[in-house]
């Protein structure tokens, strides 16, 4: 199986890596580049733990082979603080107890980042919209979609 | 784990139809994924060749034409449809459709076409396209050919896309002046699911009568379209007579399974719920 040369940033960090046309993105931020925030779980697109931004837009990372992101530019959790500050998000979840286990988290911050974003003040409904393609099965949603609101209703 | 594989991402149909020529049946369009790497992965799926379509600028096309209707390109994610208001208005039985399929996250990946090709008889998009009488834009090294949606599915992940084809856009004619389009789809959680049965409707006036289309996903093994209930529906009688022959013809035309998400007798019964309730939300809006 012939690898192939792909070039990307990651985090605001250029790489240049070679893989083989059958490694996902996953696998590219995992394993290659020992980025462990962005978790593996399900592996087929229902659970969403391994979402990460791929160009500015929310993917499942286990949903696309690591060749298809040649030119692209990719946001992990570990890319969402700056100079070690966190974000008012990440600082939200833990004021809200968006949290118990963890594992889900790095990916709620993803979608709820990305949400923000692109709607700086979204309505629950929209809130709980786009996170309905990420599951946790410890705290409930309720805590991790009030952390999005507060945030939404600080930015007024 | 995926299997082996190769990869190519050429920029041109010419480029494409070539690696289509070379590899056969070991190759397969690779567009958002969503479908295709879970197959891989689960074996499914023997193809080792992915020719990944997205460089091709040519099947990126989202637009409307009056007259012609709407054209769907090949790599049109499922967000780009549902973020455009003229497919909302004009065609709402599609958009309510695309907007049922996976979440927010795979719409950013997943595509119309790629939901048409996957031949699932869950496809949400195809009774849409079923009532609103799409067609299949199909090229290949040798040229290309149109074929009507119905025509479209052949079998359970199966259609009449031959070695060396593959669908460049889908078109959605103009729908009937003043229709009514809904989308009805029975999931096991509000959120995210394949549809238990899916029905959709188009209801216009022809004159001063009413004529019905109605479609179904997760009934039989491929998307169905039942003319023999849209015609049970024309004949005469009260409205609610109308409505009950359309209903009882639809449930005998139907070939529902039993699997994880329901029983095939539940599935009947959904059949002649959600199709009552389709019709009557047509007689008393269009």
């Amino acid at each position: 199986m012939e690898k192939k040369k792909i070039t990307f940033k990651i985090n605001g960090v250029e790489k240049t890596v070679e893989v083989a046309p059958n490694k996902t993105l996953l696998w590219l931020i995992r394993e290659e580049l020992k980025l462990k925030g962005t978790k593996k779980a399900c592996e087929r697109g229902d659970c969403g733990l391994c979402t990460v931004l791929l160009n500015g837009e929310p993917v499942k990372s286990c949903l696309v082979l690591a060749v298809e992101v040649d030119g692209s530019e990719i946001v992990t959790v570990e890319g969402l603080s700056r100079d070690g500050e966190l974000t008012e998000l990440q600082k939200a979840f833990i004021e809200h107890g968006a949290l118990q286990c963890g594992f889900c988290t790095p990916a709620f911050l993803i979608v709820g980042h990305w949400l923000i974003n692109r709607n700086p003040r979204p309505s629950k409904e929209e809130v709980v919209e786009a996170l309905n393609g990420l599951l946790c099965r410890c705290t409930g949603y309720r805590p991790i979609i009030e952390a999005i609101l507060s945030v939404s209703k600080a930015k007024k | 784990m995926l299997p082996k594989l190769e990869y190519s991402s050429p920029k041109t149909l010419e480029e494409l139809f070539e690696v289509l020529e070379k590899y056969q049946e070991k190759a397969k369009i690779l567009a958002g994924g969503t479908d295709l790497l879970v197959s891989l992965r689960d074996r499914v799926e023997k193809a080792r060749h992915l020719v990944d379509i997205k460089k091709i600028k040519e099947l990126d096309r989202l637009e409307y034409r009056k007259g012609e209707g709407l054209i769907i390109g090949a790599t049109v994610t499922l967000r780009r449809i549902l973020e455009s208001q003229l497919i909302r208005e004009k065609y709402p039985v599609l958009w309510e459709a695309v907007k049922t399929i996976g979440d927010v996250i795979l719409k950013n990946r997943a595509t119309l076409v790629g939901n048409i090709c996957n031949a699932s008889p869950a496809a949400d998009s195809a009774p849409a396209l079923l009532v609103l009488e799409a067609n299949v834009r199909i090229v290949s090294k040798e040229g290309s050919r149109e074929v009507p949606i119905d025509k479209f599915f052949t079998g359970v992940k199966k259609t009449i896309l031959r070695s060396g084809e593959v669908v460049k856009e889908v078109v959605v004619p103009e729908p009937p002046s003043n229709s009514f389009g809904r989308y009805l789809k029975m999931m096991r959680v509000w959120s995210e699911d394949l549809a238990i049965v899916g029905v959709a409707g188009l209801g216009y006036r022809e004159g001063r009568e009413l004529r019905v289309r109605l479609a179904y996903s997760s009934v039989a093994p491929t998307p169905l379209r039942i003319r023999e209930a849209e015609e049970a529906f024309t004949r005469d009688g009260t409205m609610e007579e109308r409505i009950e022959r359309a209903v009882q013809v639809a449930s005998q035309r139907v070939s529902p399974i039993s699997d994880v998400r329901g029983s095939a007798e539940y599935r009947l019964n959904l059949v002649k719920v959600l199709t009552r309730r389709l019709l009557k939300q047509m007689v008393e809006v269009v």
